[in-house]
């Protein structure tokens, strides 16, 4: 054991005597406070030496009092602990989530979310006491740093708690079906304003970016009425389109059809017309030319007539008045009846 | 090292330790109170470097910064009888140190006061309204609602898209959401000053129905939007009936047009027609029927026409004679 111990000391001793061989002194009572002086000097200078980062920003508190604030770059201030510089990081967005958590991000690049044993947080009231679920996030900066430090200890506490209730508050004054559909916009535009007010009137440095709603549904025990009541309008649509396309389909071709007989009417008229005039024309002339010798024309009207007629006809029997007794030749008329009879005729 | 230098070092270490203890910092985020003996003697409210003295002072920090508190939430049930859960968070200072030390102590203890007072307070004042009292904050739904209701008696929403409307009837409210948390400030504000506290603000963080109300208001939900539904789909169906009543009327009229003027125009010219038949055959009537009955012998008798001719006949009077 004593070997193990006299081998380390040894060593200290011979590194000793290096030391100060190299720095050409021959005691080492005057080399001691020559190192207390150099790492005094290293000390302060570290401790008074500071950066600040481009996203930050440094308040100084000297003894606890604030002095002033620095921007982003390298500092000094008085070491010892009597000058101290909290570094605040007021270029950054931040963000709060509620309703829903992010779970950091997948191989894709896209976020996991889970609303686990958040709904409470997301369940709203609305206006006319339903229920809605409604996520959201807020993106804020801090503003003033100092406000920030001094003027209030649990900032993000703070913002969450009001921006809960004025959501709550705003939402309050919606009708569930506004919640859902187009009232999105417009809750999110008033909870960034009255949210701002509230933290302006804290006073604690803090200023909103954004108010995003995420998602705003119906809880999930009421969300197929909702659905269905999303069909019933499709279903409305449909009805309505269904008749409109029936309307079309037939009131068009009514009208057509409804011209097209006036047409036709028309072209009856213009006919008749025509046709009247034409035969009152031809009657006119053709009593005329038959006044000059009436009996004459007449005569030849009739005979004419006749013979056309009677040459055309397919049976024609001639009885002479004196005859009796004729009326079974009527009795079959398929049967060839007294076949001198046309003969007569010609 | 000499006595000497041993004895200046000694008292170099007992004035340092002396300013030690007396020398004390205040942050710019506190106040403290200064008590000797356990007897306060002195309120420091800058920031900064202080002196008190040393040993039989002692210095008591308290945070000036606006505090949190956050409510367990609550069981209430309200003025018309619904069970809800109310979940406040107050933001409060230490407004008088000095008072706050010798009432409450430290801040677990202002903590149980703020338990205490918000919470039978928020009761009250919750207990005393209705439940729409706290879920709204203005009659805004009001007026939006008869807005649209006046827009739809001029007739200027589509039709079919009133449908959304009133869902049940909503009643106005007198009191309002921030007016609530007004009173429940005002009230704690008189309860907590002895303490040495200042309640700045007391939000409703949240308001929602009891779990065993909750199936409930659900089952209502989903009946409202069943409602809605039904008569959704109904306008549709009435929609579509208006317009088929409408193909019918338009039909009936094009339809009933169209044979009207037909009608007139035939008649009409039948009418010319026929006067101008009159006009041309009055000349001579007993020609005209004479022409005109040989021409209709020539067109309606035809070809197959029998025909039995008897000798008394004018055309045949020839034959006779012979």
């Amino acid at each position: 054991m004593e070997q193990w111990g006299d081998q380390p000391k040894d060593d200290i001793r011979e590194l000793l005597n290096v030391l100060s061989r190299k720095l050409g002194a021959g005691d080492g009572a005057r080399f001691i406070p020559a190192i207390a002086g150099v790492v005094l000097l290293v000390f302060t200078l570290f401790s008074s030496i500071y950066t600040v980062e481009p996203s930050e920003e440094a308040v100084i508190l000297r003894f606890g009092k604030f002095v002033g604030t620095q921007p982003p770059g390298l500092h000094f201030k008085l070491p010892f602990g009597v000058d101290r510089a909290v570094k605040v990081k007021t270029k950054v967005i931040l963000q709060q989530e509620f309703g829903f958590r992010t779970q950091g991000r997948a191989t894709g690049g896209r976020s996991d979310y889970t609303t686990q044993g958040l709904t409470a947080e997301s369940l709203t009231l609305t206006g006319d006491l339903n229920v809605a679920n409604v996520e959201w996030i807020v993106q804020y900066q801090i503003a003033d740093a100092k406000k920030y430090l001094f003027n209030t200890r649990e900032v993000t506490t703070n913002l969450r708690d009001i921006s809960q209730s004025v959501l709550r508050r705003v939402v309050g004054d919606r009708v569930v079906t506004d919640v859902l559909t187009v009232g999105r916009a417009e809750i999110a535009e008033e909870a960034h304003r009255l949210t701002q007010e509230v933290l302006d009137r804290y006073d604690i440095g803090i200023r909103i970016v954004t108010v995003k709603l995420q998602d705003v549904n119906p809880p999930e025990k009421v969300r197929p009425a909702f659905n269905d009541v999303n069909a019933a309008k499709q279903e409305q649509e449909q009805a309505i389109n269904h008749a409109e396309r029936e309307y079309n389909r037939v009131i068009p071709e009514a009208r057509g059809k409804a011209e097209k007989s006036i047409s036709d009417a028309q072209g009856y008229a213009t006919a008749v017309v025509n046709r009247s005039e034409g035969d009152a024309s031809a009657f006119r002339a053709v009593l005329e030319a038959y006044r000059i010798s009436p009996s004459v024309t007449r005569t030849r009207l009739y005979l004419e007539t006749m013979e056309e007629l009677y040459g055309r006809f397919k049976e024609l029997t001639i009885v002479d008045t004196g005859v009796k007794g004729l009326l079974p030749i009527f009795q079959n008329p398929s049967q060839p009846a007294a076949p001198a009879a046309p003969e007569a005729a010609r | 090292m000499t006595r000497r230098s041993a004895i200046f070092a000694a008292l170099l270490a007992a004035a340092a330790f002396l300013v030690m203890a007396s020398a004390y910092t205040v942050g710019e985020w506190e106040q403290a109170v200064i008590t000797q003996f356990g007897r306060p003697v002195a309120q420091v409210n800058k920031a900064g470097l202080h002196f008190k003295l040393p040993f039989v002072q002692r210095v008591r920090r308290l945070d000036k910064r606006m505090l949190n508190w956050d409510g367990d939430p609550n069981q209430i049930p309200t003025k018309d009888k619904k069970y809800i859960q109310v979940d406040t968070t107050a933001r409060w200072r230490i407004s008088d140190p000095l008072l706050f030390i010798q009432t409450v102590q430290t801040e677990d203890g202002a903590r149980l006061r703020l338990d205490g007072i918000l919470d039978s307070v928020t009761r009250d004042t919750i207990s005393n309204n209705n439940l729409v009292e706290a879920v709204r904050n203005s009659n805004a739904i009001l007026t939006k609602m008869k807005d649209r209701l006046k827009a739809q008696e001029k007739g200027e929403l589509e039709p079919g898209r009133e449908e959304e409307e009133v869902v049940g009837e909503i009643d106005p409210i007198f009191v309002g959401r921030e007016a609530l948390s007004g009173i429940i400030i005002e009230r704690a504000r008189a309860g907590l000053k002895e303490f040495g506290i200042e309640i700045v603000d007391v939000q409703l963080r949240r308001i929602a129905y009891e779990e065993s109300v909750e199936a409930k208001v659900y089952e209502r939900m989903i009946s409202e939007r069943q409602r809605i539904a039904q008569k959704i789909r109904s306008v549709g169906k009435g929609e579509q009936a208006k317009i088929e009543g409408k193909i019918a009327k338009d039909l009936q009229q094009i339809e009933s047009e169209a044979y009207r003027s037909v009608q007139r125009i035939k008649g009409a010219a039948d009418a010319k027609a026929i006067r101008t038949y009159a006009a041309a055959m009055g000349a001579d009537p007993e020609f005209y029927t004479f022409v005109r009955t040989l021409e209709a012998y020539r067109k309606s008798l035809g070809a197959d026409t029998r025909l039995i001719l008897s000798t008394d006949s004018k055309f045949l009077e020839l034959l006779r004679k012979r």
